[in-house]
């Protein structure tokens, strides 16, 4: 029997609710299985209980989700990835959450998920069944419900972010076009900047960079777009 | 709080708007349904064995003869009627199995043009052959174009089974197998059809396993 995972569900549904109560719309991406994501759309467009708000939703499909989100999600949209917690495409599209300027939610089964993703896990551990992965987001709607009924509770200022070169002001950006030149079209939090690459040298389209006051001054890792 | 679901979560009333007062509620709370869905789900299979045994030896019957899987619901149950083909194909012996609740053209088309009681059943029409089975997936057990589809597949010569909450309510009497889930709560019944439907579909593909060839 998989334990209830109460408290990750508590923090997520918060989490969720102010995204929510901020304007954001649900991306749900469930790659093997794609049935959960329009399951979780249809629970918050059409609630179960009479005189809940609807609340914007989409089902991404299997193929073709980072894409979509890159082009259609706006700053501050929330992307919950329904699987296991070694899928390459959905730590692909968290890693480059940031720069897109929305926040992760990982409903994970099977496999735990990394840590340090920068993602809002929920792990369901390695034996959840389909009717677990079904009860922990029908949990996720009901509790992000109880959250909208505690205004209170929904307003927070945007924490920022920090560099991790220098712990200063620093955002994680993706790179738009493959470029040799001194200067790239860069998109973070969701916004096009240019930015000089001097310090980090030549660019694949996709490849994550760590931008500091309009200068990318490094590159991460294995963040080159498939 | 407001009235809606206070009756869900009578503990909150007097909860300030603290965050981690907050968060404790729901998480106790979120534990206890969790428990109530693991405890529902084990008793409705247990409860239900006999009824899923008979139900896979009349599909895996057919399925041996070439009969073909057809299964369609409504909104969430759009879902698990997905889910349930998905899982068609993924047993150790695969049984085919066609969503009817895919294919928004198709959907859209019908409920534009005839109306949203022949979503289903102008499919079955156009699919169904004596020999096949429909699935059909009913959390209220009365959606009438669910109902309608049912009647449709049974005139057709197709074996008919719901996977319904509420105790089976109107559809019922419109199937050959109804496997009921006894429940008032749309989630808890939806997490518990879930489990039926996974069980179903290993049972069916270990009996064709069995047979062999």
């Amino acid at each position: 029997m998989t334990a209830a995972p109460g408290d990750a569900l508590a923090s997520a549904a918060l989490r969720l609710a102010r995204r929510f109560h901020a304007g954001a719309t649900l991306w749900c991406w469930s790659p093997v299985w794609p049935s959960h994501a329009e399951h979780i759309a249809v629970e918050f467009i059409h609630p179960v209980i009479v005189g809940k708000p609807a609340l914007p939703a989409v089902a991404l499909p299997a193929n073709d989700a980072a894409a979509r989100l890159r082009r259609s999600a706006r700053t501050g949209d929330v992307f919950l990835a329904i699987g296991s917690g070694t899928d390459a495409g959905t730590a692909d599209i968290i890693a480059r959450a940031p720069a897109w300027g929305i926040e992760p939610i990982w409903l994970a089964h099977g496999n735990e998920p990394p840590g340090g993703t920068g993602a809002c896990v929920v792990w369901l551990g390695p034996d959840a069944e389909a009717a677990d992965v079904v009860c922990a987001y029908h949990l996720l709607w009901e509790l992000t419900h109880v959250c909208f009924e505690h205004p209170g509770v929904l307003e927070v200022a945007d924490q920022g972010s920090v560099c991790p070169a220098c712990s200063d002001a620093g955002d994680l950006g993706e790179v738009q076009k493959a470029t040799d030149g001194a200067n790239a079209n860069v998109i973070v939090a969701g916004r096009r900047q240019r930015v000089d690459l001097t310090l980090v040298g030549p660019c694949e389209a996709g490849e994550l960079v760590m931008v500091h006051a309009g200068v990318a001054i490094t590159k991460l890792a294995g963040a080159a777009r498939g | 709080m407001a009235e809606a679901t206070g009756f869900l979560y009578p503990f909150l009333d007097a909860a300030p708007d603290d965050p981690a007062a907050l968060l404790g509620d729901l998480s106790r709370s979120a534990v206890e349904k969790w428990e109530v869905s693991v405890a529902l789900r084990r008793t409705t299979v247990e409860d239900l064995e006999g009824d899923l045994a008979a139900t896979a030896d009349a599909m895996a019957t057919l399925v041996a003869a070439g009969g073909r899987v057809l299964a369609f619901g409504n909104g969430g149950s759009a879902a698990d009627a997905e889910a349930f083909v998905q899982s068609c194909a993924s047993g150790p012996e695969p049984v085919p199995a066609v969503s009817l609740a895919a294919d928004p053209a198709v959907l859209t088309a019908l409920a534009n043009d005839i109306g949203v009681d022949a979503i289903f059943a102008r499919q079955i029409a156009a699919h169904g052959r004596s020999g096949d089975v429909a699935v059909a997936f009913s959390t209220s057990g009365g959606s009438s174009n669910v109902i309608a589809a049912l009647d449709q597949a049974r005139s057709a010569g197709l074996l008919t089974i719901g996977i319904v909450g509420y105790g089976g309510g109107a559809l019922r009497t419109h199937v050959h197998h109804c496997l009921a889930v006894h429940s008032d709560s749309v989630h808890r019944i939806q997490e518990a059809q879930t489990a039926v439907a996974s069980t179903l579909v290993g049972a069916v593909s270990r009996r064709l396993e069995e047979r062999g060839p």
